[in-house]
Order: structure tokens, then sequence, then C-alpha cells
């Protein structure tokens, strides 16, 4: 076993709304071990994101954390922080990555000042370290003509590169934890691949943790370690990658595998394979959230919400799980 | 380029209607220049005198042409009633004029950042509902009206300030700011509204986008995260407005430089109105709307600074 | 400085965190309500503009002495039992000179909206309308016309035109065609090439027909809500321009000018300016508060509509 670095345990989200409570994310748990990368896949309003700022602590005004929810990063209990101390560990100890590279950096500052802002701001490095620093960092993530870059705004870099720079942001103060949300999901699909691969190699090489939140099954196969699938704000099946492509046990998210985008499919096809759209957050329907578009759904999927059973490594959400002879 | 040449030829053609308009008005409506002039009870003959020896019978359009050409050869006629010529006239009052609306904007500028800034970082809050509730109270108090209060409140009441008079800077710098505060917060207290209402509105959808998401991951504080993140890319507005004002605050400083006494531009064109003095005047419209069509282009330079898509557009296709 | 992110706030206790999930949702509400419905700061503004409205359409009647009558044992005397604001330097009653002024004040603030919206409306549709030179022509005039002081123009007019009521209603009403026309060709251009448009063009309407059923009714809401913002800007400026003594002709009073005649004995007699400078306030104030409640119903209407 190695160094826990991360421990959500019971994390609910919720936003007021006008109509009523959106529970975006309702009651997630897992624990997370430095060098280690886990995939949390799903849907778009499957709750990932907001489970995302949950962990960073960034979210709107309008969001309500629910009692007995816990973040624990690295022994620390970040519920009990003030707004002072979060943000000495943001930056230090954890960093996100966004999905959009060209919303995502200050179109007004440069590429350097952003980087090395947060040298100067949290190891308090001088003006001109920190942008030997920054160039190092920019170096670091292939990054072509670095010292060039280093004074050029966001416009004048493509998105793949913006990307880099972002990347390079998350990890100038050697983070813990790195938060990766759906970071190739704007990107071409020819530097989908790279960006991907940049962020293991720098998980493997600075011994960092990091949550890769995707909506591509694909994305997940061959770099995490353990994968979390999330539907309607809750985690439905937990398993290591390889455990997890062998004995889904969820429809859904055998679902989600046949929705991954093949090679041989023809250009522009539809992604969204699976029928029906998520439920409503404000008001739920009873039972298993899945249900209305579950194929192998019964009446009995339709009473009670089924909680997460298993084994100690692969659990799932499902009273009816696929490949496997039912429990009594 | 391209645009840069084309907002040019637009503001050209803005200027010859102007100046043509201006000219028209003044030279062809009632109100006869020699009448006014040759006095209550002159003959006939006295003004047509002076008609022809102003060669104020001679088509219109070869007078405007005059004119134009005398305008762009420094010439911009003389005062009838004191025979001043124009353009030194308005070039000697000019930089008094220009010191008042510098400083109008500064304090304006001064008090809109902060304040916009506040209200954009919790719309409807607390601090945002004050805020605007003193500036909906601010723009419901023309300047003419700020600046009686602040004579009887500063001046009459305090002490403070002289109500009236300028000095000129060679009597030292404080001694020429002093009687330059209360005509310049009497204008700000009307304009730094709209430039906080302007920034304001930028501001919340701003503060709304990633990258400020990013910064506040970055663990940036409040302070540097509007200061340094939201501050430039929430101004751009607030800049073209800062451009466009400069037309309202040239009309401002009017009706202020006439409370306060300021030897301006302002104060000259007033004084000509009252004498119908109209080469004066005509000399002033032209001049304001010189200055306010040289106000947009500092506008689009000024954008160039802020936004580097826009400084580097050229450079890079 | 407090937090950007309001996280502290929202999971400050997790113990009440369902009572404070209730207070955001009423909160919410509240707002909404807040937005739509007329409150104090609509009531209590209009109340004061129907008494400043019924003061001045009745000034005649209401036994006050006239504004132009001096009273030689009352030269500026604060105010007293017979002359409750006081008199001004010629003993002249200012609480009737101010409902007199008001006179000036309210016939100016709806005439030259109205008028500048009016010629506005026609050449703006024009522009949105035909597009090419006309457009071109009305750009160049709006520009033009934009680039002279609004003062100044003003000032040009008083000079060549002279101070009549009808005058200043006129030329002031100028002041609001270049920002009307504006925005009447943006709401032009942009139904102009609806279907609705299109298909009423197809059936042969005219110009005329099409201008004013089909596109007058969709553009007429921007307009109302112009209008709102231009009665106290009316009256401000109307307030300025007699004050410099350019705006109606000296025996009548109106708040610009007896706020001039105060401001030479301020020292003196305080109460010559600064009540016409209160009155003034409060009423441009109260068109503000009553104009921008109306806009926001206005918008919630549309937006309900919609």
């Amino acid at each position: 076993m190695g160094e826990t670095i991360l421990e959500v345990t019971n994390q609910r989200t919720a936003f007021a709304t006008g109509r009523g409570l959106l529970q975006a994310v309702d009651g997630v748990s897992f624990t997370l071990e430095r060098g280690k990368i886990l995939g949390v896949v799903g849907e778009s309003g499957s709750g990932k994101s907001v489970l995302s700022r949950s962990i960073m602590r960034l979210l709107p005004g309008t969001a309500v954390t629910g009692p007995g929810s816990r973040v624990v990063l690295n022994g620390q209990d970040l519920m009990q922080m003030s707004e002072g101390e979060l943000r000495r560990l943001r930056g230090p100890q954890m960093a996100i990555v966004f999905q959009d590279p060209m919303t995502a950096l200050n179109p007004v500052l440069t590429i350097g000042k952003q980087i090395s802002e947060v040298l100067t701001f949290h190891l308090k490095m001088g003006k001109r370290d920190a942008r030997r620093k920054a160039v190092e960092l920019l170096r670091a993530v292939g990054l072509p003509q670095p010292d060039v870059r280093v004074d050029q705004y966001p416009h004048q870099l493509s998105g793949g590169m913006r990307q880099r720079v972002a990347i390079a942001i998350a990890i100038a103060c050697e983070p813990d934890l790195l938060i990766a949300d759906e970071p190739t999901t704007a990107l071409d699909v020819t530097v989908q691949a790279e960006i991907l691969d940049l962020l293991q190699r720098m998980v493997r090489e600075r011994n960092m943790a990091m949550v890769l939140i995707t909506h591509d099954m694909g994305v997940v196969a061959g770099r995490c370690d353990e994968v979390a699938v999330m539907y309607a704000g809750r985690i439905v099946e937990k398993a290591p990658v390889t455990e997890l492509f062998r004995n889904t046990a969820m429809p859904y998210t055998a679902a989600l595998f046949a929705s991954i985008p093949r090679v041989t499919d023809p250009p522009h096809r539809k992604l969204d394979a699976i029928e029906g759209r998520p439920p409503d957050l404000i008001n739920p329907p009873p039972g298993c959230p899945f249900a209305p578009r579950c194929r192998f759904a019964e009446e009995a999927c339709r009473r009670t919400v089924p909680e997460l059973e298993g084994t100690a490594t692969h659990q799932w959400a499902c009273i009816k799980p696929l490949n496997r002879e039912v429990a009594a | 380029m391209h645009y840069l040449f084309r907002r040019f030829q637009r503001l050209f053609i803005v200027m010859i209607v102007v100046t043509f308009v201006t000219f028209l008005l003044v030279n062809i409506l009632p109100g006869d220049v020699a009448y006014e002039m040759a006095g209550m009870d002159s003959s006939e003959a006295e003004v047509e005198a002076i008609r022809e020896e102003m060669g104020l019978n001679r088509p219109v359009l070869i007078r405007y042409a005059e004119w134009v050409g005398g305008i762009f050869t420094g010439d911009w006629g003389r005062s009838f009633i004191n025979k001043e010529d124009v353009w030194h006239a308005i070039m000697q009052r000019f930089p008094v004029s220009f010191e008042l609306m510098i400083l109008a904007q500064a304090i304006a500028l001064a008090m809109a950042i902060p304040a916009g800034m506040l209200s954009a970082y919790r719309p409807n809050g607390r601090g945002d509902r004050i805020i605007g509730a003193i500036a909906f109270a601010s723009v419901s108090m023309p300047s003419f009206m700020t600046a009686i209060l602040l004579i009887y409140f500063f001046s009459l009441h305090l002490g403070w300030l002289p109500a009236t008079g300028y000095e000129p800077l060679s009597e030292g710098l404080w001694a020429n700011l002093k009687p330059m505060i209360l005509p310049a917060l009497s204008l700000a207290l009307v304009e730094w509204t709209i430039l906080m209402r302007t920034l304001r509105v930028e501001m919340i959808s701003v503060l709304q986008e990633n990258y400020i998401a990013l910064a506040r991951a970055k663990g940036m504080s409040n302070r540097r995260i509007l200061w340094v993140h939201a501050l430039r890319p929430s101004s751009f507005s607030m800049i073209t407005l800062l451009g466009l004002q400069v037309a309202r605050l040239l009309g401002g400083t009017i009706i202020i430089e006439q409370i306060f006494g300021i030897p301006g531009v302002g104060r000259l064109l007033i004084h000509a109105v009252y004498t119908r003095d109209f080469i004066v005047i005509q000399g002033c419209v032209t001049f304001f709307a010189l200055a306010f069509v040289t106000a947009n282009f500092l506008v689009d330079i000024a954008y160039a600074w802020l936004d580097p898509r826009v400084r580097t557009r050229g450079a890079h296709g | 400085m407090a937090d950007i992110s309001h996280s502290n706030a929202a999971s400050a206790g997790a113990a009440n965190a369902g009572t404070e999930v209730q207070d955001k949702h009423a909160a919410a509400i509240a707002l909404h309500k807040r937005r739509t419905r007329f409150g104090l700061l609509f009531w209590i503004p209009l109340g004061w503009l129907i008494i400043v409205a019924v003061a001045a359409i009745g000034a005649p009647f209401w036994g006050l002495p006239a504004p132009d009558e001096i009273d030689w044992a009352y030269l500026q005397s604060p105010p007293s039992e017979a002359h409750w604001l006081g008199t001004d330097v010629l003993g002249r009653d200012l609480l009737s000179r101010i409902i007199w002024g008001a006179r000036v004040s309210l016939t100016v603030g709806f005439a030259a909206p109205a008028i500048g919206v009016g010629a506005g409306l026609i050449l703006g549709m024009a522009a949105g309308y035909y597009r090419g030179w006309v457009d071109e022509v009305v750009g160049i005039a709006i520009d033009s016309w934009l680039a002279i002081p609004g003062l100044v123009v003003l000032l040009l007019f008083a000079v060549i035109f002279g101070g009549s009521l009808f005058m200043v209603c006129f030329s002031l009403g100028l002041l609001f065609i270049p920002t009307a026309a504006r925005i009447t060709r943006a709401a032009t251009l942009n139904y102009a090439g609806r279907e609705f448009v299109l298909a009423a063009r197809a059936l042969g309407a005219s110009d005329f027909r099409i201008l004013s059923k089909e596109v007058f009714p969709n553009i007429i809401w921007p307009l109302i809500a112009f209008i709102l913002i231009d009665i106290p800007i009316a009256i401000v400026i109307e307030g300025s321009l007699s004050f410099l003594g350019l705006s109606v002709k000296a025996p009548t009073p109106s708040w610009g000018g007896i706020i001039a005649e105060g401001r030479e004995h301020l020292s003196t007699a305080p109460w010559i300016s600064l009540y016409p400078t209160l009155v003034m306030f409060v009423t441009v104030l109260s068109f503000n508060l009553v104009g921008d409640a109306i806009r926001r119903r206005l918008a919630d209407v549309r937006e309900g509509a919609i």
C-alpha cells in the first residue's frame, strides 16, 4: 500500500436553483494513493466536473455541501479550512487542468507571467528565478522554443500548446494531487494522445496522484490504475481498469464501452450512443437512476436505489449485474 | 491598417459636415452679424459697410472654403468684438480646460474602478446595492447642482477650498490644483457612475470566465485576481466610454468653468455666445469637434495596449 | 476583502446545511419577486412626481403670489409664515417660482424626448430598412451630430433661435435623435430580415405598411425604455441651459435659472439656491427610479412572453 494522498468520503454537492435543489454529486467516496491515476468516467451532467471542483473547494456561491462530506488531502481535512488556508494548498498541494485551454488562460497576460506568478506567490521566488523556472517548465511539458513562447500571449499558441501551458501551470509548484478535468475534450484528435501521454509522464516522473476526468472510456483504457464510473452524481461502478474492461458489471458501463469511437467508424458518427437522457437531478425518479434507460431494467430496479456492493476491488451499484451469477 | 484608414476617412467626412453645418447655421440664419456689430440704431448704409468690410456679402460656399482653408493654415479668424486671434485665444485657454478634464476623469476613474470591482465581486450583495444607490443619486445630480452644493459646503461652510478663481501652474503645483479640486470633483461626481456601471457589467461576466477559475485554482488572492487578472480584460467598454465621454465632459466644462470662473475654452465659448461673437463660436465648436475626434483615435490606440490580440494582429496574421 | 469563491459560506456549517438550503431557495424566490413587483422605491417617487405635476398644472389656482410679484417687505427673507420657502433678492416667493419653474421642466422633460425619439424612429427605420446610401448618409449625420458636445449644440441654437419654450423643446429634442436612430436602426435591421417581414413583402405589402405594421410593433419596447431614460436627462439639460441663462427668457421662472440667481447669494441667502436644487434633485431621482422600475418590469414581461 502506498501513501494515501486523497480521501473523499460521502461527498454531496447540491446547487440551489429557481426550481429547487439540484443534487449534482450524491455521496461519492474514494481514496487515491501517490503515483496512481484514478479515471472518473461519465456522460456530461453526471457530476464529474462538480466533483473535481468540490475536491478543490472551488464551488460557486449557489453550491451547498452536504453534511458528512469529507475531503482529506495529505491528512488535512479541507472542510475545516478557511479560504486563506485553502488558498495556500491550491498550487503547492493540489492543482487542476481545465477542459478548454482556449478560455482557461488569461488573454491579457503573457504565458510566462501566468506560470511565474504561481512561483512568486506561493514559493516566494524572485522574478528572475521564476521566469527561468517558467522556461524550464515549458520545456518539461514539451513546448517548442520555450524561451520565445514565455513572452507570448495565449492567442499566439495553438490549442494543444495552450493545454501544455496549462499543465505547466498546474505542475509548477509540484502538487501532490493533479486533477485533469476533460483535458483533451476540446483538442484535435491528433493532439489528444500527446497531451494524455504528457499527463501520464508527469504523474510518474513527479510521483503525483491524478484524478483524470473524462466522458471517453477510450481515454482511461491504457492510462488509469483504477476507474470510477459516475452516473447522476453517484459512483455506479469502480474497479481496476483491466477488471472493469474484462468483467463489466453495470449495464451503464457497458453502454459507455459501446460508445467508444472507433477508427473504423465513419467520420462524424454520433457519439452519444446511449438512448435517452440522464435523469432530472432536481426531482430524481425513484429507484436506480439508470433504470429508465436500461435494457435490463426490471420492476425491482425502479423501487429502490441500489447501493455499491461487490468485492474489495470491484464494486457496482446494480441489483442485476452483468456477467456474473446473481448473488443470493 | 485598412480599418484605421476607413475610420480616418469617416472622421474626415464628419469634420467636414460639422464645420459646414456650423458655418451655415452661424452665417445664414437670423441674428445678422453685421447688425449686431453696427449696434441698435445704425443706418442701413453703416450695416452694409460692415458687411462689405468683412466680406459677408459674398457667396456662402466661397466664404466657407476660405474659412476651412484658414483652419489648416492656423488662421481661424479674428474676434468681431476684441479683434483677438481665435486660434491664439483657444490655444491660450485650452491647457486650462484640458487640465480640468484630466483631473475630472482621474477622479472619476479613481472612484469608478474600486466601486465597480466591489459591485461586480458580489452582484446583488450588500456592497453592490449600496454602491448602486449612491450611483443612482449621483446621476440624478447634474454637475452644476453638485458644484453649488460643493461650494456651499467646502468653500462657504468649511472654508477649505476657494469658490472661484484660477492660478497658473507657475504659481506652484498646489496653488494651481487647489482651485481646480472642486470643479473637477463636480464633473467627476457625475461621470464616475457610468464608468462604474460599465466596468461592473463587464467584470461580472469576466469573473465567470474559465481563466478566473484557473487563477483561483492557482491559489491567487482575491485582490490579485481582481486587479491583475480581471481588471484589464474588463475595461474595454470603459475605455471606449472614456473616449466618448470627452464630448460630454467638454460640454460639462463649459458650465463648470462658468460657475468657478476658470478661464478655459468653455468660458471663451460662453462669453462669445453672450456677446454673439460668431467667428469665435464657430472656432470653438470646430475645436470641440476636433478634440472629440482626436480623443476617439486615442481610444483606438489604448485598445492596442489593453488587448494583446489587437496589438499583435499585424505581426501574426 | 472576503473570498470570491463563496465556498466557505456554502460549506460553513455542514450541520445546518438543511436550513441553509431553504434560506437560499427562499432568497432566490424573494429576489425574483423583488425584481418583478413594484415596491416602495416605485410608489414613493411616483407619488412625488404626481405632487409636482399637479402643483405645476394647477399653479395659478393655489392662491400663491405670482412668480414675478415683488414683496418689498420680504426681500431675500428666509422661509417664514408668509413665504414658506422664503424669497429671493427681489422679494419674489420661492415656492411659487419653483412651482412655475416645474412647468418648464416637465414640459421640456416630456416634449424633448418625444420629438427626438419620433425623428430618430423615422431616420433609424429608413436606414435599417433601405440600407445602402440611405444608411450611409444617416450614419454620417449621426456621427457628425455626436461629434459636437450636446450643450454646445444647444448654445448654438439658443443664440440663433432665441429662447422660446418651443425652441428649447425642439433643440433639446434634436439631441436625442442619434441614439434613438441607432437603436431603431439596429432593431429594424434585426426584424427586416425575419420570415414574417419577408412573407409580407412577398404578398406585395408596401414599404410603409411593412414598417408600420410589421417592424414598428417590434421596436416599440426598446424605444419606450429609451424615452424613460431620456425624461430626467432632458430635465437636467434644460436645467443646465437655464442655469446659463440660455433657456426660456428671463421673467419666466425655471429651476436652473433660480439656482443661478441664488448662486451669487449663497453665503447670505443659501435657501434661494438650495431649495430649487433639492426639488430638482428629488424630481430627477424620482424619474430615474420610476423609469428604472418600469424598464425592469418591461424586461420581465418580455422575458416571460418569450
